[in-house]
């Protein structure tokens, strides 16, 4: 046994070193992962290799692609959609615990110009505020009516289609309108309006 | 498929950041301003980017109804959720002192110290906490005390972090998370027994979730690992014991076992975790030394043909991985890693916030796991998958602006050719002499009706008939007076008062209708004159509004260029980057493989000079 084990004793040096440097590593690799999971953005990580160097580029490149944006936005909107022909149509919700949405259909002048199918994370958007412009056209100045039909589940869970409807003028600036679904609480049933805006 | 296990911290605090302004507008009611709504649509929608772009343009287009500092706190919000730290810094830094309501300016304190904190200015982000005057809602309360801790802690002031967390009466997971961060710090600066105590309670936590049992995990490990170093065997092994056979530190807390019982002597036991080891994923460093280990600790137990057997089974394997290894190396440097994990995690997010939540089954991801949930891969395969969609952005831009282009030339062509229609049109109609004849014709209206004149009411027949009853008297006043002529004048004077009396009678009505008639009237030529004049306007407007357009359009088009030629240079260097990375990770796995293949092989080698030695 003594014999076989001096034998060894080279190879069993090494395991031994290496016992310990891989204590030593697998001690430092749980740690420095470890700290990594447990912390926020440890700048000293994201120092290395000129990380930093890489992603100030890409911040300073963001910045610059998302203000061209702003202009190309602004200069889109102001080609096809001029403001004394403009017509947007919004969709927002107020509190809609009677309904839950699935669709919106929009017709103007018996015409259908948007037909959207909202996904579960739009669909909470509009729960927690935000409101959705749904379609933006031109339109003549005159006298004009929009219909819209919500599609979605309402009380007892059962399907619901509901129409609302206005007649609109169409003046010089442009005009906005916003479909809202609302709660009735009264009778336990959703409210669906039409809203002008100037 | 499988799904990467990574609820961190870091992912808790980055969706509690999506509310850097959410409690200010949470609560449902009718919308206030359908501009900020359309943007707040996006920002709930996690899609940042069109938020910001939205705002910016609302803003520009001054179509905001909100206050100006209010949107500027959503914008910091907004570009911190879309990984512009600097800009988010900018803005926060501007508005805070003119924030009136306490609540935004705390929670923008609050963002503002994460920022710094982050960005490693440590006294500047304890002064920004500083300065939070209240409690903040919900979870931020929890999160600025770990904050703090976690600043001191970095800035190795552990008593006071330690302080701070004993002084915080906090039952909520958050504490845990903080005393182990704690306890790790402790233990690397060397203050072995502070570190143990810590990890120890940590360790011994009672878990409620997965992230919980993953963390009592990890504390068990680290402080087994850490009594390891300390050759404390029988401690160590109490800790690792603790931690779940099953799950992301079994492998390493199963070698620990094993190299606690060897520290003991007591290598037979040692072999028991070691050989649970063997039939595992050899892709697991924990795995790979448990393969030197079994011969090792056979070695010790006097087996030495099992020990050759098992130096053999390791070479065997190390060989194979190695070979795998190469190859994963290719593939990386072919571009498939990055074309992999984008296609298993393809969702419309972006943003700071955005992790990589699903792994493709492939065999290099198998040697990738610690890498992938890295800080620095994580950041730089974000920046990438953003800037993948800024170049399809552009390039979507690109195209506009050429149909931009060819609709403004189509405008051009319209106009030119209605141009001499609308000028024909325009020099036949005198606008100014119909409005004249209006003006007339307004005037004798008034005098008509001021004057009472009945007659000024009558239509053309009734004037006419009025005229021949007048030519007839004064006919007959020239006429002898005789029976015949006075009864003429008798019937004339009948007639004449009857038509006077039938047009006195319908006077009210008609005098109604004819001022109604002027109304409408009036209304016709005004808008007719409105027309007439924007007719005129447009003729003059139209082609200065297009070569504004033009002139916009020819503006910005060198601008989309510039940015699509810097942004693929950039692509491609952080394309570079993230292969940088994972090639690094599997060369550094693949030089511990070496080392492991050139101790066995020595080993090997080594019983068999033995067995020659002993053999007649």
């Amino acid at each position: 046994m003594s014999d076989q084990s001096s034998g060894m004793r080279p190879a069993n040096y090494g395991i031994r070193k290496m016992y310990q440097a891989l204590a030593n590593l697998i001690f430092a690799v749980v740690t420095v992962s470890l700290l990594a999971v447990a912390q926020a953005d440890s700048p000293e990580q994201a120092a290395t290799d000129g990380t930093v160097g890489l992603d100030e580029q890409v911040q300073a490149l963001k910045k610059e692609v998302m203000d061209l944006n702003r202009d190309l936005f602004i200069l889109e909107e102001e080609l096809l959609f001029p403001a004394n022909t403009q017509v947007a149509v919004f969709v927002s919700m107020d509190v809609g615990e009677f309904f839950a949405l699935d669709s919106v259909q929009v017709k103007v002048d018996d015409k259908e110009v948007a037909n959207y199918l909202y996904t579960e994370h739009e669909t909470e958007a509009l729960h927690r505020g935000g409101v959705h412009k749904i379609f933006t056209s031109n339109l003549r100045s005159g006298e004009h009516e929009i219909v819209a039909f919500f599609t979605g589940v309402g009380p007892h869970g059962r399907d619901y289609r509901r129409g609302a409807s206005v007649k609109f003028e169409k003046g010089i600036g442009a005009k906005f309108l916003e479909l809202t679904i609302s709660d009735k609480a009264a009778k336990a049933q959703p409210e669906f309006v039409v809203r002008e805006w100037e | 498929m499988y799904r990467l296990f990574r609820k961190s911290i870091l992912g808790m605090t980055a969706a509690l950041a999506l509310a850097v302004v959410a409690p200010a507008h949470a609560e449902p009611g009718p919308v206030e301003d359908l501009h900020y709504g359309e943007v707040l649509f996006y920002f709930y929608s996690e899609d940042y980017f069109s938020a910001i772009v939205h705002l910016l343009a609302a803003d520009e287009s001054q179509r905001l109804s909100r206050s100006e500092t209010e949107s500027q706190v959503l914008l910091g919000g907004l570009y911190l959720s879309y990984g512009l730290h600097d800009e988010a810094d900018r803005i926060f830094h501007s508005v805070l002192d003119e924030a009136a309501d306490p609540g935004v300016r705390d929670r923008a304190w609050f963002f503002l110290a994460k920022i710094w904190y982050q960005r490693g200015y440590l006294d500047e982000a304890l002064a920004a906490l500083d300065r939070i005057g209240n409690e903040l809602p919900g979870e931020f309360e929890q999160e600025r005390h770990m904050l703090g801790a976690q600043v001191l802690m970095r800035a190795g002031r552990y008593e006071e972090a330690l302080a701070r967390l004993q002084d915080w009466d906090d039952k909520s997971d958050w504490s845990e998370f903080a005393r182990y961060n704690i306890g790790v710090a402790l233990a690397r600066s060397g203050r072995g027994d502070e570190a143990q105590d810590i990890l120890g309670r940590v360790g011994r936590m009672r878990a409620r979730n997965d992230e919980m049992l993953a963390l009592r995990d990890k504390a068990n490990l680290a402080l087994g690992y850490m009594l390891l170093q300390q050759e404390q065997p029988g401690l160590a092994k109490e800790a690792l014991q603790r931690v779940r056979l099953e799950g992301p530190f079994s492998n390493s807390a199963l070698l620990g076992v094993g190299w606690a019982d060897s520290a003991e002597g007591d290598f037979q036991r040692a072999l028991v975790p070691w050989m649970e080891l063997r039939d595992r994923s050899v892709a697991e460093p924990a795995v790979q030394e448990s393969l030197l280990a079994i011969p090792y600790a056979m070695g010790k137990l006097d087996a030495g043909t099992q020990s050759a057997r098992h130096y053999q089974f390791a070479i065997d394997a190390f060989s194979e991985e190695m070979g795998y290894l190469d190859v994963a190396i290719d593939r990386v440097r072919n571009g498939l890693l990055i074309e992999d994990l984008l296609a298993a995690n393809e969702d419309d997010r972006r943003g700071w916030f955005w992790q990589l939540e699903t792994l493709p089954d492939k065999r290099e991801v198998r040697y990738l796991h610690h890498m992938l949930a890295n800080h620095e891969f994580q950041e730089a395969l974000k920046n990438y998958r953003d800037l993948e969609f800024l170049a399809t952005n552009l390039s979507n831009w690109s195209e506009s602006i050429s149909a931009f282009e060819d609709m403004l030339a189509t405008r051009r062509e319209a106009y030119a050719e209605r141009l001499p229609r609308i000028e024909e049109a325009l020099d036949d109609v005198d606008i100014g002499a119909i409005d004249a004849a209006r003006l007339q014709l307004e005037g004798e209206v008034a005098r008509v009706t001021d004057q009472r004149d009945v007659l000024g009411l009558a239509d053309g027949g009734e004037l006419r008939q009025w005229q021949e009853l007048d030519a007839a008297a004064r006919r007959l006043e020239l006429l002898p007076d005789s029976p015949d002529v006075k009864a003429l004048r008798d019937k004339q004077r009948i007639l004449a008062g009857h038509l006077y009396w039938q047009l006195n009678h319908q006077y009210p009505a008609r005098s109604w209708e004819t001022r109604k008639s002027v109304r409408s009237l009036n209304r016709i030529v005004r808008q007719a004159m409105q027309r007439h004049h924007r007719v005129q306007a447009a003729r003059e407007a139209v082609p200065q509004q297009l070569a504004e357009f033009e002139g916009r359009i020819a503006a910005i088009s060198p601008r989309i260029d510039a940015l699509r030629g810097r942004l693929a240079a950039l692509l491609d260097a952080e394309q570079e980057h993230v292969e940088m990375l994972a090639v690094r990770e599997l060369s550094l796995q693949q030089n511990r493989l070496q080392t492991y293949l050139v101790q066995a092989r020595f080993a090997l080698a080594a019983i068999y000079d033995r067995y020659a030695e002993v053999s007649p």
